[in-house]
């Protein structure tokens, strides 16, 4: 099946001031399969947004290509299969949401008659159809992202790009919204989000990318980019600064927290640390193995 | 063309409910309103300075919400990121920047009419017969206004929403002196390389004095269809090709 996004060595270059550049994607080379939720992260300044504005040629890439169900992305009508949410969406705050719906289901393609009815429906999808006729520049923050989810709906797209798509939402709003996506997903549509809160990504997306420096670091299921290996994690009691100095010239990983620390070891190294805690007079208040989250994956190999 | 007209009327919209806007047609209704206190003069003479004074009204406004709305629209759309839904659609870059254009010339012709209604009203007032010309002498207001936003849209595709009015403020008013003042400079000119720029610059820049009815509005001259018609023209031409250059500009800009 033909991919829903396709790069091949994509690479973007900037030109700075004083003959220096900067590479913002370097060489990256990623297949989106159709009907997934794909997770894109990254640390700030990865490339995710150059690769997203690529994608929707915004921008040109320095060298690469890119595709989208097969065809160019420099060609407009690629677009049509194309739903966009920005991070930080702004609208103009004179509109009312039906309005911009109207038009945007209208710039989508959408016939006369079909366009009004696709932005009612975007809005009921995005929980908004109370607001319809409520300017934009009186709903707050949270309902305007939820406008702009109805806006990424409106023309029934197969791809969704998603930029932060949960950014100022409530719980129940987070709630809604991941409950959406997966109802869209399992309609068939692709989902392309980017987003911050791992915990989120790592119960939502079938598939992961990871970014760094422009580059592909990871690639996988949350399963398989997390480590398959566990570690033991060790609470004890509050250490000063020279203890952990000292716990961590042996290579663990240390949290301080108001009343507690946390020591994660590698389970080869357990016997030599607890023997060092011992040494140093710290109690083993509670010990247990535990495998890496998503985050934790996210800060080895991109931070 | 449907883009177009979606990106027209959303630009419509939302230039209508500016400050700009209100201000500039608020202003210039109170100088309409106030050119009807001028009782020092006979009848006859009080006719033609209101003309002349309403038509002057007229003319300002269209060129000033021309280059206000003209030089803010793209690049506020592109500051506040409103330009990506947008450019995420299934449309060429070039039919953002003429819906933005249309837009506009929508909202200059929306105030230009108000005025001229009561423009109208009053001259209809003195005279007890409405002056047939007017809606003329408005319309090709209306073009010079229209002429002015292209410059001003297209200057925006490349520059900040200062720069892009400042620059088509000076192209109005070298525009407005162009063939009274520059034409005669150029004649005088002593080096043949400052002749052949000026020349160039000269012939680059919108003749806008073409479009300014007032004299005849003012003297009840007549004017020949032939050259209404050729000014019509070349108003449409000079904007299309103004506005084809912002297209071509914004085409490779990178958002």
């Amino acid at each position: 099946m033909t991919p829903a996004i396709k790069t091949n060595e994509l690479t973007k270059i900037y030109r700075l001031p004083g003959r220096r550049t900067k590479t913002a994607v370097n060489s990256l080379s990623i297949e989106v399969p159709q009907g997934v939720i794909f997770g894109f992260l990254g640390p700030n300044g990865a490339g995710k947004t150059t690769t997203i504005k690529i994608i929707l040629d915004f921008m040109r890439p320095t060298s690469g290509s890119a595709t989208v169900f097969g065809l160019p992305t420099t060609d407009p009508a690629t677009r049509r299969l194309i739903g966009y949410l920005p991070e930080q969406p702004y609208f103009h705050k004179f509109l009312k949401p039906m309005e911009l719906l109207s038009m945007h289901a209208a710039l989508a393609g959408l016939p006369r008659r079909r366009a009004k009815e696709a932005a009612a429906s975007a809005l009921d999808r995005a929980g908004m159809t109370e607001y319809a006729d409520t300017p934009i520049g009186k709903l707050s923050k949270g309902l305007t992202q939820r406008i702009a989810i109805a806006q990424a709906l409106v023309g029934e797209p197969k791809l969704l790009i998603l930029d932060e798509p949960t950014s100022g939402l409530d719980p129940i709003g987070r709630r809604h919204t991941r409950d959406l996506l997966v109802e869209l997903r399992n309609e068939g549509r692709t989902i392309f989000l980017s987003s911050h809160l791992l915990s989120e990504v790592e119960n939502l997306c079938d598939v992961v990318a990871v970014l760094k420096g422009g580059k592909l670091v990871a690639l996988g299921t949350p399963d398989e980019v997390r480590s398959s290996s566990t570690y033991v994690k060790v609470s004890t009691a509050p250490i000063d600064d020279d203890t952990r100095d000292r716990l961590q010239f042996l290579g663990v990983g240390i949290e301080r927290l108001s009343d507690s620390t946390i020591v994660r070891i590698d389970p080869k190294n357990l016997y030599a640390v607890l023997r060092a805690m011992e040494e140093l007079g710290l109690p083993v208040i509670k010990i247990e193995t535990e495998r890496e989250s998503l985050e934790e994956a996210f800060l080895r190999l991109a931070a | 063309m449907r883009a177009i007209w979606t990106i027209a009327k959303m630009s419509l919209v939302e230039n209508s409910r500016k400050q700009v806007f209100h201000v500039l047609c608020l202003l210039m209704l109170a100088v309409i309103a106030g050119s009807t206190l001028l009782s020092i003069f006979t009848e006859g003479v009080k006719l033609k300075i209101l003309k002349d004074l309403c038509m002057t009204c007229i003319l300002f406004a269209g060129a000033m919400l021309a280059i206000a709305l003209g030089a803010t629209g793209v690049p506020n759309d592109v500051e506040t990121r409103t330009l990506y839904p947008i450019i995420a659609r299934p449309i060429a870059r070039w039919q953002y920047v003429v819906g933005k254009f249309l837009g506009t010339c929508l909202t200059v012709a929306m105030g230009l009419g108000a005025l001229s209604a009561v423009f109208g009203a009053l001259i209809y007032y003195y005279q007890a017969r409405f002056d047939w010309f007017l809606p003329t002498a408005a319309l090709f207001a209306l073009l010079e206004a229209t002429v002015i936003a292209a410059v001003a849209t297209a200057l925006s595709t490349i520059a900040t929403p200062a720069v892009a009015a400042a620059l088509s403020f000076m192209i109005y008013l070298c525009g407005t002196i162009k063939v009274g003042y520059f034409g005669g400079m150029l004649d005088r000119a002593s080096s043949g390389l400052v002749r052949t720029v000026g020349t160039t610059v000269y012939h680059l820049l919108p003749n806008l004095e073409c479009f300014n009815l007032k004299a005849a509005l003012v003297h009840d001259d007549a004017i020949p269809l032939s050259y209404l018609v050729l000014v019509a023209f070349y108003g449409v031409c000079y904007a299309a090709f103004a506005l084809g250059l912002g297209a071509v500009v914004f085409k490779g800009r990178e958002v």
